[in-house]
């Protein structure tokens, strides 16, 4: 049998497949080996030349195909506090790294398509941020925006996403999202003003800034954890870094300590008042200056604090944390406001696949229960099945348009799907009635006239949508996105596409 | 056999013209006398709660926390209930194994408090592998419901102005108006009515709402202004039988994947709750308050002209 399609048949199969093409044919279409999703900027491996978005095929030799290959033989590696040679193999280059722990790259499974999900089914961190007590204007929020992100890239964390966004009130907000596992401490990262002040008695020497502090020396000699000591609460670890300070903070420090007097003790000679550092107002540490220093231009200085824990390796993470927080802060300087988180979600990537398995379960059931009614109603199978073609090509088309314009499906996006899809069907009805009546006009008439309902319906549903768009900071955004490209694409594409499956099938 | 079926079909159908054309005006009084009862109730229930729905914490501000644990539950209310304030709890089954996979906490305690208080209940560190929270601040969530609600306004607005431009007659445009306005607030009452606190995303669902119930509504009147061909009678009932049939698929759809999502999901059952209430008010509206109004309106136009 031959079937001759008509030009609006054959726009939805072309656009079909080339949504097919958008979804399935990814930049590593059929490549083996995990992608890196983030690396820590401050390791080696990324000091290296390892970058997010790589692809590692081969570790010391071993092939790596799953992300259990990855995580076994990392795991495996480091037994003890040696530094031990790996070979990583990416697709493009080999890296050595010679290194005491795994390195600090974490990975995940090629995606097979380029459909992204959205932070509340992939699992990741998102935040709204506001300053506390004030309105922020825009342009606040720009500035807010280029020092947070400063400030995550001295961190160590570059799988983020940080930009302004507003809301119909006129609220500025800062919304950051980080996608995948999340930092413990991303609150502290983010809502902590970080005002560093090293004071002498009550007078400021320095803040944390490019302005005082020209730089900071975090790997090497001279920075790190150099000795844990055992409490009655548990153990206690010291770090110590070296930062370099500007000339006029140099001096201004001189200055200060030349009228000092200097205390003899048992541990030494030093002067009369300590340097005492603040954070947010509160005290970290209190540094005694040594005799030595007294009125001298010195502009390498020690800075040194502890951390604590209940067990020995608690206590040596915790210095870590606290060693990296202290030393973004002195490179980044201080936010201009005090903020407050006022939204935070930390979504667990655990549930997310039972997510997308309901979702998709969920969806088959509907299409089962079109099928009947349809079915049941009209009698006529190749109407039904023509039905259902078009409705699954509507999600798929959908799906597409998404992986084109990188548009993250979450779940408001879904129920937007869902909306896009129940109106598509509601059309299709009125199509396949349409067919059905009025047998004295011809079936071109007849057409038409289903269409003038449906763009009436077209319109007042994206007239609803709009201001979605702006409403609740963006955050249901997806919704209005994906109804109004499924309307959308229903009108233009599946929709008269199904007129003349139908008026071929009706004749 | 089959001639005598057609004809009794036939009677039947011709009885029920008569009958119609008789009471279309009475039938008003059904969506009429629930309307008024919508309003008092709606009076009734703003004076005591201050406010037009149960706002669930998404709106309210508090802490939502997804343990990926089985938990006790009751036990869990039971400890907890003076140190969380208004302690909610939920629990997550997996959809083919029917085994609890989850718990959901939620509370209006701050993040940071919960945290606390339930590491210490339960004995172990909550961190990004077993569980999920979801901190929302009470000035932001009022002033996303705010938002909502001016979004949900905007879009009726709009809905409406679109109507008039395609219909561009009073009575029909108002008539397809009156119908979503009643779907909106019949289905809020028995939202209300069923204790259901509502979520950002129930909102959402009523915006949904307003399209869906819109559709028929249009069909409808296109149907019965803009063709000629048939008695009114006539058209309505081939609008009838489109429109229900568009009504009947998306609610079967909707209760379909309502059953599998209700122990996933609370945003999509939520959603799809509201929505199979609100279609089955679909069929009230439209089927008897927009075809009353339109049917009177076109037999009064027709006395006019004779």
């Amino acid at each position: 049998m031959k079937i001759k399609l008509t030009w609006k048949i054959w726009i939805l199969v072309i656009v079909l497949a080339l949504s097919l093409v958008s979804i399935f044919i990814t930049p590593n279409f059929l490549q083996k080996g995990v992608l890196i999703t983030s690396v820590d900027t401050n390791s080696t491996a990324f000091e290296q030349g390892i970058r997010q978005g790589q692809i590692i095929t081969e570790i010391d030799g071993q092939e790596i195909e799953t992300i259990r290959d990855f995580s076994k033989i990392l795991q495996n590696k480091f037994p003890s506090n040696e530094n031990i040679k790996t070979i990583i193999k990416t697709t493009e280059t080999e890296y050595i790294l010679y290194s005491n722990t795994a390195p600090e790259i974490t990975a995940s499974e090629i995606p097979t398509t380029n459909i992204n999900l959205g932070l509340d089914l992939a699992g990741g961190s998102r935040a709204l941020v506001q300053a506390e007590g004030q309105q922020l204007t825009s342009d606040q929020v720009n500035d807010l925006v280029s020092i947070t992100n400063n400030r995550f890239n001295v961190y160590g964390i570059s799988d983020m996403n940080v930009r302004p966004v507003s809301d119909l009130a006129g609220n500025n907000f800062m919304l950051i999202e980080i996608a995948g596992a999340t930092p413990e401490d991303l609150e502290k990262l983010i809502s902590e003003q970080g005002k560093f002040e090293a004071k002498i008695g009550d007078e400021v020497v320095f803040v944390g800034g490019e302005k005082d502090i020209t730089s900071v020396v975090r790997s090497g000699q001279g920075s790190g954890i150099y000795s844990c000591e055992q409490s009655q609460q548990g153990y206690y670890c010291n770090f110590r870094f070296t930062i370099y300070l500007s000339e006029s903070a140099a001096e201004k420090h001189a200055n200060m300590t030349a009228s000092l007097e200097v205390n003899s003790t048992s541990n030494g000679n030093y002067l009369s008042k300590p340097l005492d550092l603040y954070l947010d107002d509160n005290l970290v540490n209190t540094l005694q200056i040594s005799e030595g220093l007294k009125g001298r231009v010195t502009t390498q200085i020690q800075i040194s604090g502890s951390g604590t824990g209940e067990t020995k390796n608690d206590a040596i993470t915790n210095a870590e944390e606290e060693m990296k927080q202290l030393q973004t802060v002195l490179i980044t300087g201080s936010l201009p406001f005090k903020l407050e988180i006022v939204k935070l979600d930390t979504i667990s990537p655990t549930l997310g696949s039972e997510f997308v398995k309901a979702i998709f379960l969920a969806g088959l059931a509907a299409l089962v229960a079109i099928a009947i009614v349809v079915f049941f109603r009209y009698k006529k199978f190749k109407s039904s099945i023509a039905l259902l073609i078009t409705s699954i090509s509507e999600i798929i088309i959908i799906l597409g348009v998404a992986s084109l314009i990188k548009w993250d499906i979450d779940l408001p996006s879904i129920a937007g799907i869902l909306a896009a899809i129940g109106t598509g069907i509601d059309s299709q009805i009125i199509v396949l009635d349409e067919a059905k009546q009025s047998k004295f006009l011809s079936i071109k008439q007849r057409m038409k006239r289903a269409f003038s309902i449906i763009l009436g319906a077209y319109f007042t549903a994206l007239a609803a949508l709009l201001p979605l768009y702006w409403a609740v900071a963006g955050l249901f955004k997806g919704f209005a996105v994906t109804t109004i490209i499924g309307i959308t694409v229903g009108v233009l594409i599946t929709r008269p596409a199904f007129t003349d499956m139908v008026k071929k099938i009706e004749g | 056999m089959e001639q005598e079926q057609q004809k009794q079909k036939i009677k039947l159908s011709q009885k029920f013209e008569k009958f119609h054309d008789k009471n279309y005006k009475l039938l008003l009084l059904i969506p009429l006398t629930i309307l008024i009862f919508s309003f008092i109730y709606l009076g009734v229930f703003y004076s005591q709660n201050q406010d037009f729905i149960h706002k669930d914490i998404s709106l309210t501000g508090g802490t939502s926390v997804t343990i990926n644990e089985k938990i006790n539950v009751v036990e869990l209310k039971e400890a907890l209930s003076n140190k969380l304030e208004s302690i909610n709890t939920r629990e997550i089954y997996d959809i083919v194994t029917r085994e609890q996979i989850a718990t959901i906490i939620e509370t209006k305690t701050d993040e940071k408090q919960t945290k606390q208080i339930l590491e210490e209940y339960l004995d172990y560190e909550l961190n990004g592998e077993n569980s999920s929270f979801e901190f929302t601040g009470s000035t932001l969530g009022e002033s996303f419901y705010q938002q909502l609600l001016i979004a949900i306004l905007f879009a009726f607005v709009f809905m409406a102005i679109v109507v008039f431009i395609i219909f561009r007659t009073f009575v029909p445009s108002i008539a397809v108006i009156i119908s979503a306005f009643a779907d909106i607030l019949m289905t809020l009452i028995v939202v209300n009515l069923l204790g259901i606190q509502m979520s950002s995303a129930g909102i959402i669902a009523f915006l949904m709402l307003i399209g869906y119930s819109v559709d028929t509504d249009i069909l409808l009147t296109t149907r019965i202004l803009k063709r000629n061909q048939g008695s009114v009678n006539e058209r309505i009932f081939q609008a009838f039988k489109t429109g229900t049939t568009m009504t009947l698929t998306s609610l079967l759809a909707i209760i379909f994947a309502l059953i599998i999502v209700s122990s996933f999901s609370n945003v999509l059952s939520q959603i799809f709750t509201i929505l199979a209430i609100g279609l089955g008010f679909d069929l009230l509206n439209t089927w008897v308050t927009n075809v009353s109004i339109l049917k009177w309106y076109v037999k009064k136009k027709k006395d006019k002209s004779k």
